[in-house]
């Protein structure tokens, strides 16, 4: 299977490009092409070069190009909001890039200046995909903007949430520095302990100790504040978390330390203790690390109204940003766009592709009077409309506005750590009650120390850190294959979904019209082509598609002709032609028929009988017309249907326990949230991304698949790992029963205990290692 | 062991010493973007233009 050279997508029908004499690159697309050709006019092929060398680490879908101006960049509003001075005094702007996946990418990107003018620098992060360009004053952003989009990178301007930016990166660095110190105090600690054990002299000894306990007083203190502060707020909220018994531990041990080295004895548990602390920061930094690959809330807020609207004034129709508009502006929407507030058609007649809005797959006509809805894309000619609602009084806009209360209102729901921290909690703190009750007889300072110390020894912590790096492990494969999950509360979640709720067009089906059969006499295809390829009424593009894998050419037409709901026609070689519902009359004759669909992905079928398989209950929701909602459960083997189904109804349908929703598109985005786990696979930057926990960046059901096994999986070693360590734990309680403890006996099952949990999540299960290959 | 009077507080002296440089580079911003330097550092400052022998190799 030859594979595309620029976005490494199967090439099922390869073209290949005219300007390239000496590379033969096969490419799956037009898009990938023309990206190939302006890399070719701008020497900067070298980009395949670094790409085969190095291989990708993000899959990519093949490149859709599209000439936009983005001239409200330039607007000196936008830039206002979106715009800062970096430290240097130059201004910067943030895009968010879609399609990066390579080493070549990273390569292209940051050599913008050599081919962009007016651009001073730009660098970008990789793995948040998001590239900061300063500009000298010469430049301008909307330029910046049009070149990476012919690239195929398609830009979407950040906003500069400052305040919440440099919060969560100040947020970090702190916790960097917390670590840090622990990670050193608990290395020099280590090599006082060690000599301590091996019997040292003994005043050498009393200083060692002495500089022990120093030596842990910022790691107590400073580094294991967070443990502190979340014991407190979840003793606050009432509720029990792992960390309570964490700082129990953590408390008791330096109080036990420092009252020994008070009394001159050489005890403690400093040693444990401060490594259990290093450890277990490490384990959450690594998990918050990866939970930052994706892109955070806040930053997908902006993505839906990106867009450029041309508006009425004095001097004619100008660009400006959707944002600004008003109510009651007038604007113009091109073929092609998409309409950003509800309004009125003022003037013109048109096709309206409503599928993202409401799932519909065939387009509405409208004419002029009707009402025309924010997030609709216009298919036919241009049209003048005038602005009844704009932001959140919008259909739309009051999707958005559910979606944000919804998620503001969910609760957390109580995990598995959590649950099993409630009862393990209970029964350390009875058993050194229980301790402290037998020893009383032997007086109470033995009673108290051997207390204390069945609190320090039974600290969680093997479990306490194996849960947090299982989660890492599996996030960071997922995101390796495009899976994007934005907490790791879904594996939990997705472990227990009982029904799966698929969205039909884009989710099953390819989302666009294929044409399956065509019955001529005549060959027409030539015709078709010449006819259909101004048109973008999706049964045009299906029908020129067609005709070009025919290898058609064009031939002159005169007199075309566009009527919205009632095909094309022209005239070609003296004959009218005319293509209308499944029909190419010659003449007014019927010469040929065919027949369009919205065609399955090639595995949807497999997919969905896999998640039967698995004991899934399997439905499909959909607001497109029962009878084509129907033939797509019939061939795929769905047994449940719900078709013209509103948005608002499929939060209802929805709202089960344990459910899952698989969707795209605005249409989807309430019921997405509404679910227990939301996935949106789409792949395009869109409202949906906001609703769902999970987001795809390839398309297809594929990823669903991998990411239901991978929770399975994922509880599993969770799991394990729980067994693991409440064994060791219990090891310590009967060491602590015998009085057999001391500081040298924790300091080898404290560390043997998170080492083997450690082992436990790396190896992983089978079935988790296997995933990834095919 | 009159020698640890030296080698103690060289010890830790050189402990404090690493630490500090590390708090001085997270506070810099050196772990701000710990991912892309490192493919950064793959590329050569001048890559010439593709061996159009070697293009069929995809």
């Amino acid at each position: 299977m030859l594979k595309c050279a620029h976005c490494d997508e199967q090439a099922l029908r390869p073209i290949y490009s005219a300007a390239d004499g000496e590379y033969q690159f096969p490419f799956c697309c037009h898009g990938c092409l023309t990206v190939f050709e302006l890399l070719k006019e701008k020497s900067l092929t070298s980009y395949y070069k670094i790409k085969n060398a190095s291989g990708t680490f993000k899959r990519r879908s093949p490149v859709t190009t599209s000439s936009e101006t983005f001239n409200f960049l330039d607007d000196e509003r936008f830039e206002a909001t979106h715009s800062y001075l970096n430290y240097e005094g130059q201004r910067t702007m943030d895009f968010y890039l879609e399609g990066i996946h390579c080493l070549a990418c990273l390569w292209l990107i940051e050599k913008l200046p050599e081919y962009v003018e007016g651009v001073a620098s730009a660098k970008l992060d990789i793995e948040k995909s998001v590239v900061s360009v300063v500009i000298a004053h010469t430049g301008k952003f909307s330029r910046v903007a049009q070149e990476l989009n012919q690239l195929g990178y398609r830009p979407h301007a950040l906003a500069n949430s400052n305040q919440a930016k440099d919060l969560r990166i100040q947020e970090e660095k702190k916790y960097l520095k917390r670590l840090g110190i622990a990670g050193a105090a608990a290395g020099n600690i280590m090599i006082y302990s060690f000599s301590l054990y091996a019997g040292a002299d003994k005043s050498v000894a009393s200083l060692f100790n002495a500089l022990t306990v120093i030596l842990a007083i910022p790691v107590f203190t400073y580094s294991a504040w967070p443990f502190y502060q979340s014991a407190i707020t979840s003793i606050r909220n009432k509720t029990l978390s792992i960390d309570i018994p964490i700082a129990l531990s953590l408390l008791m041990g330096f109080i036990m330390g420092g009252w020994n080295l008070w009394h001159g004895q050489e005890e403690n548990y400093f040693d444990s203790l401060t490594t259990l602390v290093f450890l277990l920061l490490l384990s959450r930094y690594f998990l918050k690390k990866i939970q930052d690959k994706g892109l955070s809330l806040t930053d997908l807020h902006f993505f839906y109204r990106n867009e450029s609207v041309q508006r009425q004034s004095t001097n004619g129709f100008e660009e400006v940003y959707s944002d600004f508009l008003n109510q009651g502006d007038i604007i113009k929407v091109h073929r092609e766009e998409f309409i950003p507030a509800d309004g009125i058609v003022l003037a013109g007649s048109s096709l309206m592709n409503n599928s993202l809005l409401t799932g519909e797959s065939i387009p509405v006509k409208v004419d002029v009077g009707a009402q025309v809805f924010s997030g609709t894309q216009n298919l036919g000619d241009e049209l003048i409309i005038q602005i009844t609602k704009v932001a959140h009084e919008t259909r739309l806009g009051k999707i958005l506005k559910n979606v944000e209360q919804g998620w503001a209102l969910r609760s957390r729901t109580v995990d598995l750590t959590s649950t099993v921290a409630k009862y393990f909690t209970l029964c350390v703190v009875l058993m050194s009650l229980l301790l402290f009750a037998i020893l009383l007889p032997e007086g109470m300072e033995i009673a108290l120390t051997r207390a204390m110390t069945l609190l320090i020894v039974t600290c969680p912590c093997a479990l306490a850190i194996s849960v947090p790096l299982t989660f890492h492990r599996s996030l960071s494969q997922a995101s390796k294959h495009g899976i994007f999950i934005k907490s790791d509360e879904v594996f939990e979640k997705l472990a227990k979904v009982k029904e799966i709720f698929l969205d039909k067009t884009g989710t099953i089906t390819l989302g666009r019209l294929q044409v399956i059969n065509l019955n001529s006499q005549v060959p027409v295809n030539n015709i078709i082509y010449s006819l259909e390829k101004k048109s973008r009424h999706p049964v045009g593009r299906a029908l020129v598609e067609f005709a070009l894998e025919q290898s058609a050419k064009p031939l002159e037409v005169t007199e075309y002709l566009e009527i919205p709901g009632l095909g094309v026609q022209g005239i070609i070689n003296g004959k009218l032609y005319h293509i209308s519902r499944g029909e190419i009359r010659e003449n007014g004759k019927v010469i040929a028929t065919f027949q369009v669909q919205d065609v399955l992905r090639y595995d949807s079928k497999t997919i969905i009988s896999h998640f039967k398989k698995l004991g899934h209950k399997v439905s499909i929701i959909s607001g497109d017309r029962r009878e084509v909602v129907e033939q797509v459960a019939r061939e795929t083997g769905i047994d449940n249907s719900y078709a013209e189904i509103s948005p608002e109804e499929k939060v209802k349908i929805i709202k089960t326990n344990d459910s899952l929703m698989v969707g795209d598109g605005a249409n989807d985005a309430m019921a997405l949230e509404a679910a227990s786990v939301g996935i949106a696979v789409s792949g395009a930057m869109d409202i949906s991304l906001r609703a769902a926990d999970v987001y795809l960046t390839t398309p297809g059901l594929v990823s669903v698949e991998k990411i239901l096994i991978l929770s399975r999986e994922t509880m599993q070693v969770v799991k394990r790992n729980l067994i693991l360590s409440l064994c060791y734990n219990s090891l310590s309680v009967v060491f602590v029963f015998m009085g057999m403890i001391s500081p040298l006996v924790a300091a080898i099952i404290m560390p043997a205990s998170s080492l083997t949990v450690l082992i436990s999540t790396l190896l992983g299960t089978k079935k988790m290692r296997s995933l990834w290959k095919s | 062991m009159e020698i640890l009077i030296i080698l103690m507080p060289l010890a830790l002296g050189m402990g404090a010493l690493f630490v500090f440089l590390f708090l001085w580079a997270v506070k810099r911003g050196q772990y701000d973007d710990v991912e892309t330097p490192k493919y950064r550092m793959l590329l050569d400052e001048t890559i010439g233009p593709m061996d159009p022998k070697k293009g069929k190799e995809i």
